[in-house]
């Protein structure tokens, strides 16, 4: 709650002045890029809802609070607080800026005050989020133990104080004892309990006899991989609280997503209580959505998307309006911070008004910026998503974001870095060439009124589930009766007993010939770490390794087995921030690709031959159109294109040899019925160029339902010549991990959405003949792509609608 | 493909890529059918016993194998007799206070595991606990073997039975790697560990300081400072898997080896400490080599016995030096007279330090961060206490050649401009 700033008049005009600039020309000046605006909404202003301290906060709190001009909470603050107190898993959706930390700092902070044993974890998914945190924290024990609320604390806890510490591959080693034995709270991350924290758990037997609440922060995060490696650690946490007699309560923290209490609940596999009511209150804030002129229609080609960022943010910035612009990379986070001072910083010397903020500036200049945030010393901060988590930086009054972040969920959280409790705010988006971008900006509603993403875990993926199995035995014996995820972790014991990585022992010998499986104990008989060969941001450990050799020899990067070839072979385009590599050798056996730095206008794309297997559907729609399952993907990179920036166009090609690579994983699929492709006038060829055009679109909106990364799901299309046994052609979407990680199920649910906005994307689309944004560029499928792709989707909207019941 | 075939897949092309996750020796497999526990055959345990020359001690309804030895006083280590390295009747050597000030007399117990992996963590276990101590002029060892994980309690128990009352413990590199196993295992069975308030000698450092520092394994020492060469001795890489294969099989024949190798280890740790005790005991005379002369001066240094680490600096820096010295003979004198410089400086003897100074640099072949640190004192003592400016101004300039970080040279410098001042006392003043 802090105090509201500035509502003065001048302020507000100066705010409508450059919408009214923006917005005006729309009719009258065809010339203006400022006809572009593609969308306006205005959000209304709401007040706060206030509530009274929960009875179950401790008193000296309460005054600590008090001393910070915190007099009341905010209902959803006041839900939380009750739930935690009573000991009930929550999880909190409030926008940013909303007060959310309160409501897992009050419980935690209330608990240790009135039992000096308790301790408390708190996991963020960035190191830089849990140092934020130990800020505030620090703030708030000092307070109790020198304010109002240290003169009534009772004899025993007069030593100590509430000791706060992160704990993280940063901390020193010489600390890290002390801090096993004096922290109430833990600040940490997942990879770091995963691999410093859990295995050495009797070090910590303290913290874990006492852990009263695990707090998961930027719950939203953890989706895909990195969720499902994330579940499988909680469920190794909390069998080691089990050990050690501990059963805390859950807090979790999320952006607004579609199933936030789906995920806790996948994520803990505990249930969870939602608060999502915000109590907070909001100014008016007006959202607008811009899409740059195109400059050549036939190809599809707009202006920059950075010049028009830099142009609005000119209005703004011009008038004396604190403002953030989001980029989507470090790359265009220093060209558009070079071009902001350009045109707003004063002479050399004098107080700088522009900042660049992004991950890799040193911590004491990242504090710098955000006290000049908060204070208004800086006018203008052009950042990564590096802002967009809970960072303090105080709210401004625009914000413009350069490129749709990928996400609803991520783009309102962004958002929320404009906006006043009280007076107007804006928030921008302006879209690039990427089809995604374009697809949100020219449906606004997909953005504004429909839920957004749903993130999916898929935590009993085998390749993960068993690499966290053995980091289990590791930790504590398996007994014969344990259970552990959907799988039987009996058989997967077993397994691992054949290549001798653990053992069946007697626990309770005295009868070690009885065959009741009772008393009988998985004893880890191996030499190695389990953990240090698991990492949690990606299925396997089998990566390739990027060597930069432009100067000496550096690792800069990783990529997982099955996008190695892909994004590795040899003269691809490697890009690591912004900077552009190219890949000198592909060390294909010793998993290492050799790259140097390269200055260029293009991206390389790799042509990937790929042939999909149905090994045994799950589940198929009565009409046999849809259906999900268990498939073989067998790829191999046969060459790959160059492809330039901003425009996509194609400048070149090249041929690869590199060895098939196969998996297992799961797959949505899509199958046009013979009658449907016969019935459809056109020639062969162009029916063929249909179905590719088809499955490019599916591809895009795929991605923005699944929200996933583009290399998360990969394409295919089977059927009719392309002899996988069936006659008839699909469009396969796999997961692009083996074993899956979940998006085939949710894809097959969403089959109907899935189609229409397939269809609203192409129908939609202004190009004549295909372009990077609808079904391919031209050169990629033939000149009737588009039509025939509509076509097929109108023949499968007809044939599917008897029967969409599930075989 | 079922869930078995799937896990299979997927563990296999796991474990081929993490190394080190299979046991290097192939696991042989047990009789019973796939999925059946294996546990340990009554006459395999008893096979056990037998085999390794022990006895089963009895945990609630667990047990493991106690195995004793002893070493007579005419028993040889090489070079050493046990009645030789044996201290007084009450089982300690004063003079290891020197190396730990809390160990102040009562019985050594001297320590060594063998264990499941090196990584530490939750599932790295002790599997041997070796314990040696001095009874009369005699050595005796006690090992603690896990023969099946559910007796773990109970052997740490033994463990703690067995070192209380003792006045300290010796292990080598124990302080890093030993005592920790110990005490996670301690932890993990709520336990308080054995060793709390126990005072803890570890020779690897006082070994290092006096023998080699490069080769630092106690086998080497072994044979390098004892002169016992080990025939046969099990390589430690491959005691893990030696360990786990009995696991598997419950055939103790394997283990024979490592329990040899860890009742050496127990005896050369022993011998060891026995040297070293008797080394500060005697002082520098005692000293075999310049080099043994000249850890043992920093062993006294390091416990502020000043005029003894004085007088073993003095007996390593040696007469004059000699022609056709080694370099790690220049390098034992350089140290040895730099250690006696700092002595007598830090004893107001400046004349003494200097001359010690001007012998380093007389050495030839003197390590040049030596020749650079005997120039800065040099320099110093012309400058402050002979106010000879000219010379001290030569060997700063001189010092500089030998420059190593930005800090040090800048320091030199300002030394120098310093001393330029003070030769021209009247410089043209800026305005």
């Amino acid at each position: 709650m802090l105090p509201a700033r500035r509502t003065d008049p001048a302020h507000e005009v100066a705010l409508q002045t450059a919408l009214d600039r923006l917005t005006a020309g729309r009719q009258d000046r065809q010339d203006a890029p400022d006809g572009w605006v593609t969308a306006v909404r205005m959000l209304a202003a709401r007040p706060g809802e206030y509530a009274p301290f929960p009875a179950g906060v401790d008193c000296r709190l309460v005054e600590a609070l008090r001393t910070r001009g915190i007099e009341q909470l905010y209902t959803h603050q006041a839900a939380a607080i009750t739930h935690a107190l009573e000991g009930r898993h929550v999880v909190i959706t409030t926008p940013t800026a909303s007060g959310k930390t309160l409501c897992y700092n009050a419980p935690v902070l209330s608990t240790i005050l009135r039992d000096p044993a308790a301790r408390a974890l708190y996991l963020f998914p960035t190191k830089a989020l849990a140092q934020d945190q130990l800020a505030e924290l620090h703030e708030l024990t000092e307070l109790l133990a020198h304010g109002a609320g240290g003169r009534q604390r009772g004899a025993g806890e007069e030593e100590a104080g509430i000791g706060v510490f992160t704990y993280d591959g940063d901390t020193p080693q010489d600390a890290r004892k002390a801090i096993r034995n004096r922290a109430h709270v833990v600040l940490s991350n997942p990879d770091m309990l995963h691999a410093g924290v859990l295995p050495h758990h009797p070090r910590w037997a303290k913290l874990f006899e006492n852990l009263r609440y695990v707090v998961i922060d930027e719950l939203h995060a953890y989706r895909g991989v990195f969720g499902s490696h994330l579940a499988n650690v909680l469920r190794r946490l909390r069998r080691i609280c089990r050990h050690y007699g501990s059963s805390p309560t859950f807090i979790c923290s999320s952006a607004t997503i579609a199933n936030p209490r789906e995920l806790a609940e996948a994520l803990v596999e505990q249930p969870f209580e939602l608060v999502s009511e915000n109590g907070a209150p909001r100014g008016e804030k007006i959202f607008l959505f811009v899409n740059p002129p195109v400059v050549n229609r036939q190809l599809g080609i707009r202006r920059s998307y950075l010049s028009e960022t830099r142009r609005i943010a000119g209005e703004f910035l011009r008038r004396g309006l604190q403002l953030i612009v989001f980029a989507q990379s470090r790359l265009t986070t220093e060209i558009l911070t070079t071009y902001l001072k350009d045109d707003f910083e004063g002479p050399p010397g004098t107080r700088e008004r522009i900042r660049g903020y992004r991950g890799g500036y040193l911590p004491g200049r990242r504090r710098e910026i955000e006290r000049g945030l908060r204070k208004g010393s800086v006018a203008g901060v052009v950042s990564t998503n590096a802002l967009e988590l809970g960072i303090d930086i105080g709210a401004l009054d625009v914000c413009v974001m350069a490129g749709y972040p990928g996400t609803i969920a991520a783009t309102w959280q962004r958002a929320g870095r404009a906006g006043r409790r009280s007076g107007r705010s804006a928030a921008l988006l302006v879209a690039s060439s990427a089809p995604i971008d374009q697809f949100v900006v020219r449906h606004p509603s997909y953005f504004f009124d429909a839920s957004p993403e749903h993130a999916l875990i898929n935590p009993d993926n085998l390749h993960i589930l068993v690499d966290h199995v053995k980091c289990a035995a590791f930790e504590l014996p398996f007994t014969a009766a344990e259970q552990y995820g959907r799988h039987d972790v009996q058989e997967i014991l077993r397994v691992l007993a054949e290549s001798g990585i653990v053992h069946q022992v007697s626990g309770q010998p005295g009868a070690p010939t009885a065959s009741d499986a009772v008393g009988w104990e998985w004893q880890w008989t191996s030499e190695s770490y389990p953990a240090d060969a698991v990492s949690l941001r990606s299925v396997s450990s089998d990566n390739f390794v990027v060597v930069d050799t432009t100067r000496g020899s550096d690792v800069i990067g990783e990529t997982s087995f099955t996008s190695g070839p892909a994004s590795l072979h040899e003269k691809a385009i490697y890009m690591v921030e912004g900077t552009l590599y190219q890949v000198e050798r592909l060390d294909f056996e010793g998993r290492k690709a050799y790259v140097r730095e390269i200055d260029c206008d293009y991206y390389t794309d790799a042509i990937t031959y790929t042939q999909v297997k149905v090994l045994e559907p799950f589940g198929t729609t009565g009409s046999r159109i849809h259906a999900f399952g268990e498939v073989h993907v067998s790829s191999r990179v046969v060459g790959f294109k160059k492809i330039k920036f901003y425009t996509n166009e194609n400048v070149g090609s090249g041929e690869l040899d590199l060895p098939e690579q196969q998996m297992h994983t799961t797959a949505y699929w899509l199958t046009i019925p013979a009658a449907v492709l016969a019935s459809l006038p056109y020639a062969s060829d162009d029916r063929r160029d249909g179905i590719v055009g088809l499955a490019f679109a599916m591809r895009q909106v795929a991605q923005l339902l699944l929200m996933c990364d583009r290399q998360d799901i990969g394409i295919s299309i089977g059927g009719g010549d392309e002899g996988d046994g069936a006659a008839e052609p699909r469009v396969f979407i796999y997961d692009n991990y083996p074993g899956g990680i979940g998006f085939s199920e949710p894809l097959f649910a969403m089959q109907g959405d899935l189609l229409a906005r397939t269809r609203d994307l192409i129908a939609g689309c202004e190009c004549d003949h295909g372009c990077p944004t609808c079904v391919g560029p031209l050169g990629h499928t033939g000149p009737l792509a588009k039509d025939v792709a509509l076509r097929i989707l109108d023949q499968l909207a007809t044939a599917a609608s008897p029967a969409l019941d599930v075989a | 493909m079922t869930l078995a075939e799937r896990l299979r897949s997927v563990v296999r092309s796991g474990a081929s890529l993490s190394p080190g996750s299979p046991p290097r020796t192939p696991a042989r497999r047990g009789e019973g059918s796939p999925g059946e526990p294996e546990g340990l055959a009554p006459e395999a345990c008893q096979n056990a016993a037998d085999v390794l020359g022990g006895q089963w001690r009895q945990w609630q309804a667990h047990r493991y194998l106690v195995v004793d030895r002893k070493y007579l006083p005419g028993h040889r280590h090489g070079r050493v007799a046990v009645a030789d390295s044996a201290p007084d009747a009450s089982g300690f050597w004063p003079t290891l206070g020197i190396l730990d000030p809390a160990a102040s007399g009562g019985r050594v117990v001297f320590l060594d595991l063998e264990t499941t992996g090196l990584s530490g963590g939750a599932g790295t276990y002790a599997f041997l606990v070796g314990c040696g101590w001095f009874d009369a002029g005699t050595f005796r060892v006690r090992q603690f073997l896990l023969t099946g994980y559910a007796a773990e309690r109970g052997l740490l128990e033994a463990v703690e039975e067995t070192v209380a009352g003792a006045g300290a413990i010796a292990t080598y590199n124990g302080k890093t790697f030993d005592l920790p196993i110990i005490e996670t295992r301690c932890l993990l069975h709520r336990m308080a560990t054995p060793f709390e308030g126990l005072a803890h000698v570890d020779l690897l450092h006082p070994a290092r300081r006096l023998w080699k520092s490069d080769e630092a394994r106690l086998a080497a020492m072994d044979a390098s400072v004892l002169g016992h060469v080990r025939e046969n001795d099990v390589p430690g890489f491959e005691i893990p898997s030696r360990y786990f294969l009995y696991v598997r099989s419950g055939d103790p024949r394997p283990l024979e080896p490592v329990l040899e190798h860890n009742r050496l280890d127990l005896l050369s740790l022993a011998m060891l400490t026995a040297r070293v005790a008797r080394l500060l005991e005697q002082g520098p005379d005692a000293a075999g080599t310049a080099r043994e002369a000249l850890g043992l001066g920093r062993l006294y240094e390091r416990r502020g016995m000043l005029a003894e680490a004085r007088a073993c600096f003095a007996r390593a820096a040696g007469p004059a030096a000699a022609e056709g010295e080694t370099a790690g003979e220049v390098l034992t004198r350089a140290e040895a007279l730099r250690g006696y410089a700092v002595l007598c400086r830090r004893a107001r003897e400046h004349e003494a330090a200097a001359d010690a100074w001007h012998q380093v640099l007389e050495l030839s072949g003197c390590p040049p961060h030596l020749a650079r640190e005997a120039r800065e004192a040099l320099a110093v003592h012309c400058e402050h206490r002979l106010r000879d400016f000219g010379a001290a101004r030569r060997l700063a300039v001189e010092s500089l050649r030998f420059g190593t970080s930005a800090a040090r040279t800048q320091a030199i410098r300002h030394r120098v401009a310093r001393l330029d001042r003070k030769l021209n006392p009247n410089p043209i003043p800026f305005f």
